[in-house]
């Protein structure tokens, strides 16, 4: 096996292919299977001229060599790490673990979807008492104080996986330590789960990237973070969507910390900045060749992008946004109909809660979905009224503080169930679940006093409450204008053609064997329920 | 003791039928016949088809727990409810797992998947049951618990496995739903007042 160089270090990287310490200064020419996903997109964001803060990669095939040879894989390849610590810190124009102005870094698995059960996002690492005090030097004490608390916080729940273990001290030691931390979760057995339920390549590994921190955290006027998606992904609309938090880091926007603003506001808060970004969004969107989700931090009025992917969407919205992508050319008709999956359609043509009817009724109450479905109703908080009420036929949401056994006979008796307190473990969701009815579990305290009385549609799949008898509705692939539209791009480009009738072959059902069969039966044109369906799915099958 | 019994589990199931009351206050029918009868007839119960309690009989309920209250060495039954409550979140995890496998609903087709969550629970079981007797020891009357739990225990080994977490019959969830309100009743607590302090997640 060649040994490779490592271009910033010139060292020998004995057994890799490819270098295993990358700095992702835009000149990176690896692909996102070495890079990972996030290292790709930090490379690509640094070479258009995008505000990045500085970050190398420790690449995938590190990874693979690690949880094959855990002893001595990370030992040979620290020197290189070291290395692009000393770039990151030029870069900066700050020194890790000491001096006047410390650099403080985030580590990261390389994935831009993160697997359940892999280590996810370790912040404001290096941190020693001289850190901490240089911090409060340079900026105030209370920064100083709630970025060492987070970084403690993060670095027992996520990499010793113990609320009371004990961080190392020594800054090199917590960047080993979540390195390290970062691959072995590669082969959690939550993750194992996922990959294989999912068929993924179980033995590709993650990258980690290490980016230099940038601080959100440092005030609540000019600084914060936030999610900024280029178009709205629910409902397709070109509009900016998101949200910000000031004063907060990544973590607090994830975790869904009250005090989220939407993205907009910033419009009005930092005028400049906001243009900035969206310009930035503007660019990623036509590189991607699609809708892009952004995270994005503000430190004192200065604009960062950590992370750029492609927008998670709705199937209204995956619609919408093949057809107008396709409209602006910015991409052709194959590749339009291949973002739109049997499954996007086969969502829209059952009754649900369309995106525009859910934005449009006044949010009430937000919570944890503990078990799927859409119902209305009128609210209910003591538990004799709602059977009765139920008794004489009315639709019934039962909302209770918590769930004691005395809630049960609502719980039956209602349509769907809301909770003040509780997580995804408790009596409430559990029972919910066992007995199929949509709840949403942990609303907060007053939710009941707030609800009672009202008319609401609960959504047990998105955690919400909202205002008034909410109407579901399903599209249909003979009357909903952008399946119509699909449907004809189909005809002129899928190997096999399918009608709602006509003089040929009725594929039924359409299934993917049953298409798979027409095809090589040659067949050129057939009738089927779901024409739209049958055309994406002979279009996939025929690759 | 019975008629405490008798209300106690109709106030827990809030509607019961008569054999079913039978069944989950596990002493002999007759004697529970009897009980439901004379609570009946004294307005305390109402009866139809099903079984409930009536305003009287909520208050009177709550007259004879507090009286129980002063029988039992409350410290003793508080440090089982420490004791319970250590095990009451594995617990609840458990079930979830057996509900939710990777966030979907749990199809129960992967049997390995299924036996290594249902020797979780044999664990727990055999955690659960000396902490109810340590408890029975204070407060006989919660003795019947550790019977209930048990009896769902083995329809679950046999095979039986809606006897683990279906509503309202005395599946194992019900039971020890049903155990953790009494613990907390019996330690003058309110299950707000525990959820509040972090312990309903």
């Amino acid at each position: 096996m060649s040994t490779a160089r490592n271009g910033a270090t010139g060292q020998p990287a004995s057994g890799f292919v490819a270098p295993p310490v990358v700095v992702l200064d835009g000149g990176a020419a690896l692909a996102s299977e070495v890079l990972g996903n996030k290292g790709y997109g930090i490379n690509v964001m640094r070479r258009s001229g995008l505000p990045v803060p500085p970050a190398f990669c420790l690449t995938t095939e590190v990874c693979r060599g690690h949880l094959a040879d855990p002893e001595h894989t990370v030992d040979a390849i620290w020197d290189a790490v070291l290395h692009a610590m000393s770039w990151l810190e030029a870069e900066c124009g700050h020194t890790f673990g000491r001096g006047s102005r410390p650099l403080l870094v985030s580590v990261r698995s390389g994935a831009v979807e993160s697997m359940p059960g892999m280590l996810d996002t370790v912040l404001d690492l290096g941190i020693d008492d001289e850190v901490h005090d240089a911090l409060a030097a340079s900026f105030t004490p209370t920064f100083a104080d709630d970025t060492r608390e987070r970084f403690r916080r993060m670095y027992r729940r996520i990499v010793l996986g113990d609320e009371d273990g004990t961080v190392p001290d020594e800054p090199y030691a917590q960047l080993r330590g979540a390195i390290e931390a970062v691959f072995n979760s590669w082969d959690s057995p939550r993750a194992l789960a996922y990959r294989r339920h999912h068929r993924l390549d179980p033995d590709e590994g993650t990258a980690v990237v290490v980016q230099a921190m940038v601080f959100g955290n440092m005030d609540t006027t000019t600084s914060g973070t936030g999610v900024l998606f280029s178009r709205n992904p629910m409902t397709g609309a070109d509009e900016p969507f998101g949200e910000w938090l000031p004063g907060g880091q990544g973590e607090d926007v994830v975790s869904g910390t009250t005090g989220c603003e939407p993205v907009t506001a910033l419009r009005n808060e930092q005028p400049a900045v906001y243009d900035q970004l969206l310009e930035a969004a503007g660019m990623l969107e036509r590189l991607g060749r699609d809708v892009q989700e952004i995270e994005f931090t503000i430190e004192e009025g200065k604009l960062w992008l950590l992370q750029t992917r492609r927008a998670t969407r709705s199937a209204q919205a995956a619609v919408r946004l093949s057809l107008r992508l396709r409209a602006e050319r910015l991409i052709d008709d194959a590749e339009a109909l291949r973002r739109v999956t049997p499954t996007h359609v086969e969502t829209l043509l059952r009754p649900s809660l369309q995106p525009e009817t859910r934005l449009a009724a006044r949010l009430l109450a937000q919570g944890l979905p503990a078990c799927p479905g859409v119902v209305s109703g009128r609210a209910y908080t003591d538990v004799d009224a709602a059977v009765d009420a139920a008794g004489e036929g009315a639709d019934v949401i039962l909302v209770r503080p918590s769930t004691s056994p005395d809630d049960v006979q609502g719980m039956l008796a209602a349509r769907g169930i809301v909770t003040e307190i509780g997580g995804a473990t408790s009596h409430a969701a559990v029972v919910s679940r066992e007995i199929g009815r949509p709840a949403i579990v942990g609303c907060g305290v007053g939710v009941a006093a707030a609800l009672e009385g009202r008319l609401v549609t609960i959504d047990g799949t998105e955690g919400e409450v909202r205002d008034g008898i909410l109407q579901l509705r399903a599209w249909s692939e003979r009357d909903s204008p952008e399946l119509k539209a699909l449907a004809e791009l189909a005809r002129q480009i899928s190997p096999l053609r399918a009608h709602a009738k006509g003089p040929h072959p009725r594929l039924d059902p359409s299934s993917e064997s049953a298409v798979r069969e027409a095809l090589q039966a040659g067949h050129t044109d057939v009738v089927s329920a779901n024409p739209l369906i049958t055309m994406l799915t002979a279009l996939r099958v025929a690759g | 003791m019975l008629e405490l019994k008798v209300l106690q589990a109709v106030r827990l199931k809030g509607l019961v039928s008569p054999d079913d009351l039978a069944a989950t206050v596990d002493e002999a029918d007759d004697a529970v016949a009897e009980t439901v009868a004379a609570l009946t007839q004294s307005g305390l119960l109402v009866v139809d088809e099903t079984v409930q309690l009536s305003p009287d009989g909520r208050a009177r309920l709550t007259e004879l727990l507090a009286a129980e209250r002063s029988t039992f060495d409350a410290d003793a039954v508080s440090a089982g409810y420490d004791a319970f409550r250590g095990i009451n979140g594995d617990f609840k995890a458990l079930v979830t797992d057996w509900q939710l496998k990777d966030g979907e609903p749990n199809t129960h087709e992967d049997m390995d998947y299924d036996a290594a969550v249902l020797g979780r629970l044999d664990d727990i079981h055999a955690r659960v049951i000396p902490i109810i007797r340590d408890v029975a020891d204070h407060l006989p009357r919660l003795a019947s618990y550790a019977a209930k739990l048990d009896r769902a225990h083995r329809k679950i080994i046999r095979g039986e496995r809606i006897w683990l977490t279906r509503p309202i019959i005395d599946s194992y969830h019900t039971v020890w739903f049903e155990l953790h309100e009494e613990l907390i009743l019996a330690c003058g607590l309110t299950r707000q007042g525990e959820a509040e302090a972090g312990h309903a997640q």
